[in-house]
């Protein structure tokens, strides 16, 4: 992925986008059911006003759903790109060349 | 990897061990690992004017009339249209609706989601073309670009130059005027969730709220990102409705199409040949549907997944063909079997009732009508009843057996509302709390309701028994089930 940056935009997209908006799904489905003033942390009643609840927990949804997406698409990589050297080929060091299994990779 | 064995199981090689050498990539593999990932290049489209563009502008104006100023708008003392995540209470003009009238926000998906599907089936992308917001304020952008950096070839031009000052000028205004557009629409959104005039008047004083501030600059932030850099990458690569939206297409489905059969072969001629003597097709290679396009596509490749149906290419096309004194529509707004078959436009408009359209229209209106019935029936406040958790029954005066409910009323109406509470489910039960409860417009309140029935002939143990709460001057009656409970 180093050598190519439009396939890691491209694959940012595929993972903050989708993201983004099943976390504005999770985020009207939670609190259709809860009432941020309900909450509470370890015992104690969550201090802190609904507008600062639902900002923090859209965040934290997004982040989670992004995590899912980053794995899927790393799962989604073909053996042959796992497999294959990430360094560009006119970077790499001397040495590399010589014993590494991937040098033919391009 | 016995091939013997199983002569007909495909083998693949995946990868070879590497003492074996080492790993080759597959045939080809270079020029694959690029064309996986289409590079990305800068794409400066062409302004266009016409038939198509019109439109587009018409919905432009019509849909930010009404997102930037439905804020504004007054229903007696407040905002018509908010949703008050503060106070959990939904105000759509008349209607004030709770995070309970979940239900009425599902519906509202499906009618959106089967209008989408019936204008795709009949007319392709619509919704990109014409009022998505990412088409909406790409146009905006692409305007403000316009007025300060010129047309796509003084933008190509500029952009290939050295910074000069003009340059710097240049790209700082139309930085400005999008950010000033952006924060704008930042603004407004915020002022769907919070009272757009307190917000206002707290924008001037420089004191909005923090979540409001950062939700702003989010919101505007992602719009000028979105509308200025981003653009038909979204399209592209982030919109899944691009990706599926062929599974609602047919032969009879209005796409934006190149007229092959009429434009081919292409080529460029003088103005004064005759088009009869040359052996060519109407199409006279300009690529001005190519430099108008938003997602950078050459319509004449055929439908493609990029084509988002703004049309600007037809628009084009047909002020080059007015231009050389050809006929218009070499690229038009029609459907493949109206192409290949040669379909007047009236044949064409007969082929859109058809058995897909129809089952989406029948949904679509079984929904709406389901939802209008249930809008107009709804009644105007709502109840839970919980248990106490204190008291689990006890013995009144009288002897009475006594059971403490509480009940919550939260009043839909911008009005106070009067309710009376009675119950039923077993001979002698009676409500002996106070019993004419009133809760002011919009609120919800807790109210202990005292439950007595008479000691004798009660078998210990559980009874089901119903609430009935019926509000003053209204014909809707609440009933919610509850146990009562009678001791050993």
């Amino acid at each position: 992925m180093n050598q190519d940056p439009t396939a890691l935009s491209q694959r940012l997209m595929w993972i903050v986008w989708p993201a983004f908006l099943m976390a504005g799904v999770l985020e009207i489905l939670v609190f259709a059911l809860v009432d941020p003033v309900d909450l509470h942390w370890q015992g104690a009643p969550l201090e802190a006003s609904r507008q600062a609840v639902y900002t923090v927990a859209f965040f934290v949804f997004w982040v989670i759903t992004m995590v899912s997406g980053a794995l899927t698409t790393l799962l989604a990589m073909s053996p042959f790109e796992v497999n294959r050297c990430p360094v560009p080929r006119d970077s790499r060091p001397e040495a590399c060349a010589e014993d590494c299994p991937r040098q033919g990779t391009p | 990897m016995n091939t013997e064995s199983a002569p007909l199981r495909k083998v693949i090689p995946i990868a070879e061990s590497p003492d074996k050498g080492p790993i080759e990539p597959p045939p080809g593999a270079d020029a694959e690992m690029v064309s996986l990932y289409e590079a990305h290049k800068k794409i400066y489209p062409r302004s266009v004017t016409g038939f198509f563009s019109n439109w587009r502008w018409a919905t432009v104006f019509l849909t930010q009339i009404v997102f930037y100023g439905l804020p504004w708008l007054e229903w007696g003392q407040r905002q018509a249209v908010l949703f008050d995540l503060g106070a959990r209470r939904f105000y759509i003009f008349g209607l004030v609706l709770y995070p309970q009238d979940f239900i009425y926000l599902t519906g509202i998906l499906v009618i959106s989601a089967f209008s989408l599907f019936l204008f795709t089936a009949v007319a392709g992308r619509l919704w990109c073309g014409y009022a998505c917001p990412q088409t909406v304020y790409t146009e905006i952008f692409l305007w403000l670009e316009k007025k300060t950096e010129g047309d796509r070839s003084a933008r190509m031009r500029r952009d290939a130059g050295p910074w000069t000052l003009d340059k710097l000028w240049r790209k700082t205004s139309k930085h400005f005027l999008w950010l000033a557009v952006a924060l704008w629409t930042g603004f407004t959104f915020v002022g769907y969730f919070t009272p757009i005039h307190e917000l206002g008047r707290e924008f001037i004083q420089l004191d909005m709220g923090s979540w409001e501030i950062f939700w702003t600059f989010f919101y505007g932030f992602a719009t000028y990102g979105n509308a200025g850099f981003m653009r038909e990458q979204v399209c592209k690569h982030m919109c899944p409705y691009a990706r599926f939206q062929s599974a609602m297409f047919d032969k009879d489905t209005l796409i934006v199409t190149y007229d092959a059969a009429r434009g081919e072969p292409r080529g460029g001629r003088s103005k004064k040949a005759d088009l009869s003597t040359l052996n060519l097709g109407a199409c006279i290679d300009c690529s001005l549907c190519v430099q108008v396009c938003p997602t950078g596509i050459d319509i004449r490749k055929g439908l493609q997944y990029e084509c988002i149906g703004c049309g600007a290419c037809a628009d084009v096309c047909d002020t080059v063909m007015d231009k050389v004194g050809y006929a218009r529509g070499l690229v038009k707004y029609s459907t493949e079997n109206a192409i290949s078959q040669n379909w007047t436009r009236a044949q064409t408009l007969r082929h859109v009732l058809r058995p897909r359209v129809l089952i989406y229209i029948a949904i679509l209106g079984t929904v709406v009508t389901a939802m209008a019935i249930s809008l107009a029936m709804r009644i105007p406040f709502k109840v839970d009843v919980v248990r106490d958790r204190g008291a689990l029954a006890r013995i009144a005066e009288g002897g009475r057996i006594e059971n403490v409910f509480r009940l919550q009323i939260m009043n839909a109406t911008e009005a106070t509302q009067r309710f009376h509470i009675s119950v039923e489910g077993l001979p002698g039960l009676s409500v002996v709390s106070e019993n004419d409860i009133a809760i002011a417009s919009t609120q919800a309140r807790w109210v202990a309701v005292r439950v007595q029935g008479p000691a004798e002939g009660l078998a210990p143990g559980s009874h089901t028994i119903h609430f009935e709460i019926a509000a003053e001057g209204s014909i809707g009656k609440v009933s919610e089930k509850a146990v009562f409970i009678v001791p050993r």
